[in-house]
């Protein structure tokens, strides 16, 4: 599963599958933390739809960590003050980038978290959708 | 006008400081951030969006430190970003990405994909609610439970909202433009410079002070400006936020992290706009003004749409369409800096005033005896 997709899971879904992949990792394989998790900031580019143009609308105050296994570097990127899972996104990453065996056996768990964060999302969105207003216009008298 | 610095008085400082923490202290009662997290989001959407930064948690250890104080939260939040290394830059965010809580139109009635009311105050009755005097944690419990469990049947996908002005761009009533990648300018790296990008000017306005964009934004629609718009589209929601690899790069945007969202206001005010054709013709046509912030703020973000319309007609003979008056008095810290300055020690500046008054009271009396 590529990174993009992966993290959205790891970061939106239940802790508990995040801390469970890197402990799997780090029961078995050396690992050495490169940068520890540490605040810092990344800037917002975005799209206005009004001309179709960038600006920056402001910095999000993210963690980020960098783990080493078996030479493969990862990194742990997630909005907030979270060190834990940032080092645990580093480690998943790590062993992504180093092609560790583990992470085959991974795909299922992960498309069942998502499968569970889509239906949250929908049950949200379904809750949100009673508000759906119907305005009915009033006759004017001539 | 030049400074001279004082020293002394640190006894009395130091005594001054104790004192605030006294004033904090003094009736025995401990607000934790979360409760300010939970409970108080507007004045968290607001400080986030003045100080530019986007920490739920740091916005309220800010309310917290500033004792509700706006202008203190903002600048505490401002100086703290500045020792915060800035790591990544995002990929773009488009705005159609976001999940939508609440949207709305007051230009139709009815817009493909219907109005979204979401959590709003708008038809709430402005009056004070003393049963709030009486909330309890079991009363709210209660409350949660019955309204978490009156769901109806769940559709099982979410869907993404098209914008309103897509279809009225499809009708040709609107100006269609290409995506333009350009590089924006980033006013925290590189001073503001004049005539301003549209970029700057964008950035600029969703970090001003909620009270001067409104304010700003009410003068123009009062008549001291020529943008009188009607609201398109009002979306309040999240966004994703990805951003590429480090040493990657943003090759293949399925590498790509995510990193989470932010909740913001997104406005597309509809201004209608006279123009002349080949043939010297009035026509009538409709432009967009932009606005968003971090949070729900509306009043701010549709002041900013008013604004960012304003400040795209610069011929407009009034201060509102003049950028340097707009952009250069809208930053909560650059304001309330300058204006509190004044309430230092400005001694030796003052007395050179003083006497120059004297000298010319003098003259006139030399002069009248």
């Amino acid at each position: 599963m590529k990174r993009r997709r992966r993290t959205r899971i790891l970061i939106e879904g239940n802790p508990i599958l995040a801390k469970r992949l890197s402990e799997t990792i780090t029961a078995t394989y050396e690992w050495k933390e490169i940068i520890a998790p540490h605040y810092g900031l990344t800037m917002v580019k975005m799209r206005e739809s009004a001309k179709n143009s960038l600006f920056y609308i402001g910095e999000v105050l993210i963690t980020e960590a960098k783990i080493e296994i078996n030479g493969a570097i990862g990194i742990g990127i997630v909005e907030g003050m979270k060190e834990q899972i940032a080092r645990q996104l580093a480690i998943i990453d790590a062993a992504y980038n180093a092609n560790l065996p583990e992470t085959q056996g991974w795909g299922a768990d992960l498309l069942l978290e998502e499968v569970r964060i889509n239906e949250q999302k929908a049950l949200e969105q379904t809750k949100l959708f009673e508000t759906k207003v119907d305005f009915q216009t009033m006759e004017m008298d001539s | 006008m030049g400074y001279v610095a004082v020293k002394g008085g640190t006894k009395a400082i130091e005594a001054s400081m104790e004192r605030l923490t006294y004033e904090r202290l003094k009736e025995q009662e401990i607000i934790e951030v979360e409760t300010i997290m939970a409970t108080m989001k507007s004045l968290i959407d607001q400080v986030m969006s003045e100080s530019s930064l986007y920490s739920p948690f740091l916005a309220a250890l800010a309310i917290k430190q500033a004792e509700g104080s706006m202008e203190e939260a903002v600048f505490l939040l401002r100086a703290h970003r500045s020792t915060l290394p800035r790591l990544y830059t995002s990929e773009t965010v488009e705005p159609e990405t976001m999940f939508v809580e609440r949207r709305i139109s007051a230009s139709f009635k009815d817009i493909p994909g219907g109005q979204l009311l979401g959590a709003t105050k708008d038809y709430t009755h402005r009056l004070l609610d003393f049963n709030l005097l009486e909330e309890d944690k079991t009363q709210i419990t209660t409350w949660l439970k019955n309204f978490e469990n009156n769901l109806e049947q769940t559709e099982g996908k979410v869907t993404y909202f098209p914008k309103v002005v897509d279809y009225l761009r499809e009708e040709g009533l609107f100006e269609t433009y290409p995506l333009n990648d350009t590089a924006p300018i980033d006013i925290t790296k590189e001073s503001l410079s004049f005539p301003a990008s549209r970029s700057a000017r964008l950035q600029v306005l969703t970090r001003g002070q909620t009270g001067a964009v409104t304010a700003l934004g009410y003068a123009s629609l009062r008549g001291y400006g020529q943008v009188h718009p009607t609201v398109g589209e009002v979306r309040v929601g999240r966004l994703p936020i990805h951003t590429a690899h480090p040493v990657e790069g943003s090759g293949n945007p399925e590498d790509d992290f995510y990193i989470g969202e932010i909740r913001v206001t997104e406005i597309e005010s509809f201004v209608p706009i006279t123009k002349k054709n080949g043939r010297n013709e009035e026509k009538l046509e409709f432009e967009i003004g932009y606005g968003i912030c971090y949070g729900q703020n509306e009043t701010k973000a549709i002041a900013m749409s008013i604004l960012d319309q304003c400040l795209d007609h610069p011929e407009g003979d009034f201060p509102t369409h003049d950028e340097e008056f707009v952009l250069l008095h809208i930053d909560s810290v650059e304001a309330t800096g300058f204006i509190s300055h004044l309430k230092l020690p400005h001694y030796v500046t003052f007395q050179s005033k003083l006497d120059s008054v004297r000298q010319i009271k003098r003259g006139v009396s030399d002069d009248e005896s």
